[in-house]
């Protein structure tokens, strides 16, 4: 069980989320939903221990998180962020290739001057599904998972895939929660809480 | 400097009329940077040939080290202009990596592999050099392609950390990139086969005096222990950087 206690939320002296409550329960989709800017996002950040709280607390299981406990509760969760597909490495590791021979210290003191990597692509909605999935597969014995806007750049039918996928690690007992704004995500979840704009 | 070896200094430096030559009669405008840069080089090396002389003269263990010290801080300089981290507080962190790394490596070569009197400055410096500007071009490629890395995929480390990795974990992506860095080049310069341009390296050690199989045998040695120490050097740079709490390394 997760849960958010009156958890206010500054980053550099401003405000992003104030006096927020919740709690997700195991074996439930829990749904944060609201507009964007409204701090979803920064509240899947702080339950991973990327952000602090100001004021009002976070527990996992009814212990505390903390900036020192965060890294304990990371390894009971699965985590899916926002922006999947900039994770283009985690598919497919980047081989750089083998560059010309050219005279180095061994030769003459010449300097190399700095390689440019290519940056791959970034992943297509069949390829952002099929990262969800091995991430959850290799996340078997993880009873919590955090879901940032996981539906944001999928087709319809990947859409409901991933609300099935996710749907699954609910009825598996786990503690699903999912920050999202899409009607269909929303429909499919066991508990909806709106954060309201500031 | 005898008269004699004057004069067949001059007489070397008369075979750079082909060249000025031949820039006077089609690109006459390039002739004064040429000589301007023959000139700067020959200055350059024979400061650079004083140092080492008087280096070998006073035979000190601690000069010598002194000056590798030098050498370690001259090289993290290099390295931190290369690598485009003006502002960045990675210099203390290159430069004790560098002076560590090549001194371990260094010192197998000198006191294990040769074997010869290690801190003997005619043995010390020139091995030590070898291996200081072999890390040095190499940690140019490799720290830049590590902090790089770390810059542009950030979602990765935090993906990584997300899921449950610690801190090195998963930084481990990021140095393999790094590591590759480093060997692609080593990969590429090795498997040239050096059939018709020879070594430097090794044209110096026959001109030297040495026989060519001590020469062969020297040079495999050296190239070794540059690899080698390229990648300590690498290695204890990324540790040092994330340690020191460098701004491009997530905590």
């Amino acid at each position: 069980m997760l849960e958010f206690k009156d958890a206010t939320i500054k980053v550099g002296g401003r405000v992003l989320v104030e006096h927020f409550s919740l709690i997700a329960r195991d074996g439930q989709l829990t749904c944060v939903t609201g507009p964007e800017g409204s701090g979803k996002t920064t509240l899947l950040r702080t339950l991973m221990g990327f952000l602090p709280v100001n004021e009002g607390f976070v527990s996992v299981d009814g212990e505390l998180l903390t900036i020192y406990s965060a890294h304990a509760f990371r390894k009971m969760m699965a985590y899916l962020p926002q922006q999947m597909q900039l994770l283009a490495h985690q598919l497919r590791e980047p081989e750089p290739l083998e560059p010309e021979a050219e005279e180095y210290a061994v030769w003459n003191g010449v300097l190399p001057s700095v390689i440019k990597e290519s940056r791959p692509g970034p992943l297509n909605a069949e390829e952002i599904m099929m990262l969800a999935e091995k991430t959850l597969s290799e996340a078997k014995d993880k009873p919590i998972v955090i879901a940032d806007e996981p539906t944001a750049l999928l087709s319809p039918e990947l859409t409901m895939r991933m609300i099935q996928l996710l749907r699954q690690q609910a009825e598996m007992g786990k503690t699903v929660l999912v920050a999202s704004r899409k009607p269909q995500m929303i429909d499919y979840a066991d508990q909806v809480v709106k954060i309201e704009t500031r | 400097m005898d008269t004699r070896l004057i004069l067949h200094t001059f007489l070397a430096l008369l075979l750079l009329l082909i060249p000025a030559g031949a820039l006077y009669l089609l690109e006459r405008k390039k002739l004064p940077r040429f000589c301007f840069v023959v000139v700067r080089m020959m200055i350059q090396l024979l400061v650079l040939c004083l140092l080492v002389w008087a280096l070998v003269k006073v035979d000190s263990a601690w000069l010598s080290m002194l000056w590798l010290v030098a050498m370690a801080i001259g090289g993290s300089w290099l390295v931190q202009k290369h690598c485009e981290l003006k502002g960045r507080a990675v210099m203390p962190a290159v430069a004790i990596s560098l002076f560590v790394g090549v001194f371990l490596v260094g010192m197998w070569l000198l006191g294990v592999v040769l074997p010869v009197s290690a801190f003997g400055a005619h043995w010390f410096v020139p091995v030590m050099a070898l291996l200081m500007g072999h890390s040095v071009s190499m940690l140019i490629r490799g720290l830049s392609a590590y902090l790089s890395a770390l810059q542009e995929d950030r979602e990765q480390y935090e993906f990584l950390r997300g899921n449950g990795l610690s801190h090195l974990k998963a930084l481990q992506p990021f140095m393999r990139r790094a590591l590759l860095a480093v060997i692609q080049p080593t990969i590429s310069n090795l498997s040239v086969l050096a059939l018709t341009s020879m070594p430097l390296l090794l044209v110096g050690m026959l001109l030297g005096g040495l026989t060519p199989i001590n020469a062969f045998v020297l040079m495999l040695f050296m190239v070794s222990g540059c690899v080698s120490a390229s990648v300590l050097v690498l290695g204890l740079t990324i540790l040092l950087v994330d340690k020191l709490g460098h701004q491009s390394s997530p905590q």
